[in-house]
């Protein structure tokens, strides 16, 4: 099931909270009843959301994985004996996190890069035959999670969890089990046993989940039709001009899709008392790429950086091999393919160069050289992301720089830039944080005492909520389902 | 009683009037929420849809080894999605929404065009020979991959209008699948839609080759025509968008060259740009109007030397509001909003009767035959009803013969693809009997079909994307080679 569907918004949403509102009265008569006993509180007090929370968990994970549901639910098994192992005492901690973590990337190997690997081996003269595994949603996201948890337990940073279904739920959670972002354990733990819910939460998470779907299927699904246009084509007849439309519409279209889905899945565990935390911050206004990648996919960025690079020796050790090693795993997460690997590798570059250079003259650069330059390594960067098949790869740049047989621009390019204008200058306005300027303007005014500031606030969110509701849900009828991009991953 | 920290709070107005915006918020939302979801739930679920002319997804069935590929979920929500009630008006509007993403420059906008120009201009290409063997059925090959998106199934009944020429002929849509397969996407030029022509080149020489063959097998008694009918993209292309678009005329002239002498060449290419000026193309279909009709039957009956009446001898008849395939193929708003006026002619002067030999079909393959009956040539549409097409014998799985009291003593047989539907009412007076026949559905060999029939013209009416496309040569090769199905 992906969040972008009727079926989805209609039916699984309004079923989830409709039951998980009854557990929750069901969870504050167990507490209230716990409270007047004269036995300590127990420490789980939400067993009743818990369990309405899984049981949909797993209805929305086998909705598309009806199979590989099993795997997931394995993996959480091995997970949850390894964690507790890790937590029974110092001598099998250390062979017991080896394990877990060979367990865990030993099943996103399989499952994920066999046939990549085998293909690599085939290509150095080994012949071996594809096993041909389909991968199974999610997986690069779950098995992060898992690896997260067994160490910060193995770190001491918080404890084992002794309930399994507290564990099952962290890590099937739907609204980030299959596209992130990465919660790390320690950030929900204690939400986990323990919650509350606000009207603020719910206002704040259903408005970001609104601004998500909004995100996805007003702005990332428009743009996919320019997009596969032109980057799917024969790329003989692709003027310059079509080349960089299309790259440039992809570049929008894979912010909003994967970050459409981030605001998605911490709106809905806002509105269900977990606080995610933010996986993107306007990536498209850094003025260097390394500060791109601090505001792009922070999820996935802080694990390596906390879980591969520092341990690695991080800026003390041998630093460019780690860099390496880090920008390597980077970009093969992403895709088995080896041009998501040149795509972390250029990023990995890139940073390097950065800090011996621009990030040391930072200051005295005109910012907006810095946003142009950003911006065009960035839309190099989505070149390299996008063209798993690397003729075609060079064949595009050839064309971006004007090599291309076809010319420079043709009726097709313009209509589609044209037509699409509107579209394309909203995709600017929402990569700068104008919601922020928004958002700021309305705290300000709810501090204030200003009635009338704060109701015309409202009435603006309230009016834009429903806009997006209703804009959204009309363009998803009948159009077939474009599943968000991260879902590959 | 109230905790302590409560007290804190330096300004609890504005606290308590956040909790009020947001309920406030919240009750709002959530009504719109449920209105939407229960209007989804609660209001039937659409079944078809008129403006994409196909049958609705339908609830799955549910069977373990779908459920274990997780097809049987995602067909439900698919499911779900494609049969929202009201459908056809909430894409309407959503076609409309979308149309805000920008502006057309000079009124063009370009649908599924490819970035290249279309060479249909000699190529090197192997052309499509005709000694090959021919596969037994007919609808065999890439046609089935068109009908994916070419309408099959009857969706629509005329609006009942009390008038007599109502028929209970099965209404089926004109199916174009070729038309689907060799064009190049399509352009709307202010509010008229344009199918870009892609044919290929290399077929019209195996096109002219298996007329060639027709010919040959009926012999000299027998005459043989055929009309290439140029479509619209051919006349009202501005440059820009010309540029997308094969030259229909010099393939027009290509299976002409290839024609043997004794075949005549009906050239309706010229007689039909004499008269862009006139409404000779429907605007928003992917047909011809009526009247671009007239003027090539007229052409024909000047070349087949039989009589021709004078349009003024018809009675002219008109569906209003009508909006063609165009839209549904394009999801153009603009033509949505730009509906045009179908015009028909039905002779005055001429008695005929009409016997329909419809087939049935299954997934677009005909299984079956219903028994023959005569009714009404014309089949009455109400004003506003997207199938006004099929005004003429109501579709293309059939073969249709009309009795005149002409008294000419020739009678024609049709070959022809749904361009073809509308001539028949101009040649009423001009041939004792005429048999319409699809290239898609025939079951019976051609040459014993036509001898048995008496026939002593033969026409091949086809538009210039059929006559490019090489299904349209492997039916005709079929025809003559097929032995009859028995039905």
């Amino acid at each position: 099931m992906v969040f972008s569907d009727l079926f989805f918004l209609y039916i699984f949403i309004p079923a989830v909270m409709l039951c998980y509102a009854l557990a929750r009265c069901a969870d504050k008569a167990y507490a209230d009843n716990a409270k007047n006993s004269r036995f300590s509180m127990p420490k789980n007090i939400c067993p009743f959301s818990n369990g309405v929370l899984i049981v949909f968990s797993l209805i929305f994970y086998a909705w598309g994985e009806p199979v590989y549901i099993l795997l997931m639910l394995a993996s959480v098994v091995m997970n949850y004996v390894v964690g507790l192992c890790i937590g029974g005492g110092e001598k099998r901690s250390k062979p017991a996190l080896v394990i877990g973590i060979i367990l865990n990337i030993a099943a996103i190997g399989v499952f994920k890069y066999a046939d990549f690997l085998v293909g690599t081996l085939n290509f150095f003269g080994l012949p071996l035959n594809k096993p041909g595994i389909a991968l199974p949603i999610g997986i690069s996201f779950y098995t992060f999670q898992s690896m997260s948890y067994l160490i910060d337990v193995y770190r001491g940073d918080v404890k084992p969890q002794k309930n399994f279904a507290s564990l099952l739920l962290y890590i099937s959670m739907f609204p980030q089990l299959i596209a992130g972002p990465i919660v790390r354990y320690s950030t929900i733990a204690a939400e986990i046993n323990r919650r509350h819910i606000t009207f603020d939460d719910i206002a704040e998470g259903s408005f970001r989940f609104l601004i998500g779907l909004g995100k996805k299927v007003i702005l990332a699904n428009q743009l996919s039709e320019i997009s596969s246009k032109f980057l799917d084509g024969d790329l003989a007849s692709l003027t310059t001009g079509g080349a960089w439309l299309g790259i440039l519409a992809y570049t929008f279209q894979i912010y909003f899709d994967f970050s459409g889905y981030s605001d998605m899945a911490i709106g809905m565990g806002r509105c269900l008392g977990f606080h995610f935390d933010e996986n993107f911050n306007y990536p498209y206004i850094s003025c260097t790429i390394t500060e791109f990648w601090r505001r792009w996919h922070i999820s996935l960025g802080s694990f390596f950086r906390d879980y591969v690079y520092i341990p690695l020796g991080g800026n003390r050790r041998h630093q460019m091999i780690n860099i390496i090693i880090v920008w390597f795993l980077t970009g093969l997460w992403h895709g088995a393919s080896w041009n998501f690997v040149a795509w972390g590798l250029y990023f990995g570059l890139i940073i390097v160069i950065e800090k011996y250079t621009i990030l040391k003259v930072r200051d005295k650069i005109w910012p907006v050289l810095l946003h142009i330059y950003s911006l065009f390594l960035i839309i190099i960067g989505w070149v390299i992301f996008y063209f798993e098949d690397f003729t075609r790869l060079k064949d595009f740049i050839v064309i971006m720089f004007g090599g291309g047989k076809a010319g420079g621009w043709d009726l097709v390019t313009q209509n589609e830039l044209f037509g699409n204008l509107w579209l394309l200058v909203a995709a600017v306005v929402c990569c700068i944080p104008i919601g922020k300027l928004i958002r700021n303007a309305y705290d300000k005014a709810s501090r204030m005492d200003s009635a009338g500031a704060e109701a015309a606030l409202t009435v603006m969110k309230t009016v834009s909520a429903v806009a997006i509701l209703a804009v959204s849900t009309l363009l998803l009828i009948g159009s077939t389902t474009n599943p968000f991009l991260y879902l590959r991953f | 009683m109230k905790p302590k920290y409560e007290k804190k709070y330096k300004e609890p107005r504005a606290t308590k009037r956040r909790r009020a915006a947001n309920i406030a918020y919240l009750v709002t939302l959530t009504l719109a929420f449920e209105t939407v979801g229960l209007s989804l739930i609660v209001f039937p679920r659409s079944t078809e849809s008129i403006t994409e002319k196909r049958t609705l997804k339908e609830f799955p069935e549910f069977t373990a080894e779908d459920y274990m590929s997780g097809k049987f979920t995602s067909d439900i929500s698919e499911w779900f999605s494609d049969t929202v009630p009201f459908r056809d008006e909430l894409t309407n509007m959503s076609t409309a929404l979308r149309e805000l993403r920008g502006f057309r420059q000079d009124g063009i906008r370009l649908h599924n065009v490819g970035t290249t120009p279309t060479e249909s201009k000699p190529s090197t290409t192997a052309p499509v020979t005709t000694t090959k063997p021919i596969e037994s059925e007919p609808d065999t090959d890439e046609s089935e991959a068109a009908t994916e998106t070419a309408p099959t199934e009857e969706t629509s009944v005329p609006e009942e209008q009390g008038n007599h020429e109502i028929s209970a002929v099965e209404q089926e849509i004109n199916e174009d699948d070729a038309v689907n397969i060799t064009n190049n996407g399509i352009a709307v030029v202010g509010t008229r839609a344009l199918m870009l022509y892609g044919g290929s080149f290399s077929v019209g020489e195996s096109y002219a080759g298996v007329i060639n063959k027709y010919k040959e097998a009926l012999g000299e008694d027998v005459n043989v025509y055929s009309m290439i009918i140029p479509t619209s993209c051919e006349f009202y292309s501005p440059p820009s968008v010309a540029a997308y678009c094969g030259s229909e005329l010099d393939n027009i002239n290509h299976v002409i060259e290839y024609l043997r002498d004794d075949v005549k060449a009906v050239d309706v290419y010229t007689t039909l740009a004499a008269h862009t000026g006139e409404d000779i193309y429907l605007r928003t279909d992917h047909h011809w109007a009526a009247l671009g009709a007239y003027y090539a039957a007229k052409e024909f009956a000047a070349a087949a030397g039989v009589p021709f009446s004078d349009i003024s001898e018809y009675e002219q008849r008109v569906v209003h509001d009508y909006v063609g395939t165009m839209y549904g193929y394009s999801g153009d708003i603009v033509l949505k909003n730009n509906p045009e006026d179908f015009y028909y002619y039905v002779p005055k002067n001429v008695e005929y009767t009409t016997t329909y030999y419809n087939y049935i079909l299954e997934d677009g393959d005909i299984v079956g035959a219903e028994e023959p009956y005569d009714s009404n040539f014309f089949i009455k549409y109400g004003h506003g009803n997207g199938m006004a097409y099929c005004t003429y014998m109501g579709g293309d799985a059939k073969i249709v013969k009309v009795s005149t009291n002409a008294g000419t003593g020739r009678k024609l047989a049709i070959f022809k693809d749904s361009y073809g539907n509308a001539l028949p009412p101009f040649l009423m007076g001009s041939f004792d009997e005429i048999y319409v026949i699809d290239m898609r559905y025939f079951t019976h060999n051609a040459v014993d079909y036509l001898t048995e029939n008496g026939i002593t013209d033969v026409l091949f009416a086809n538009n210039a994307f059929h006559a490019a496309t090489a299904s349209t040569v492997r039916y005709y090769e079929n025809f003559l080679t097929q032995e009859d199905w028995g039905y």
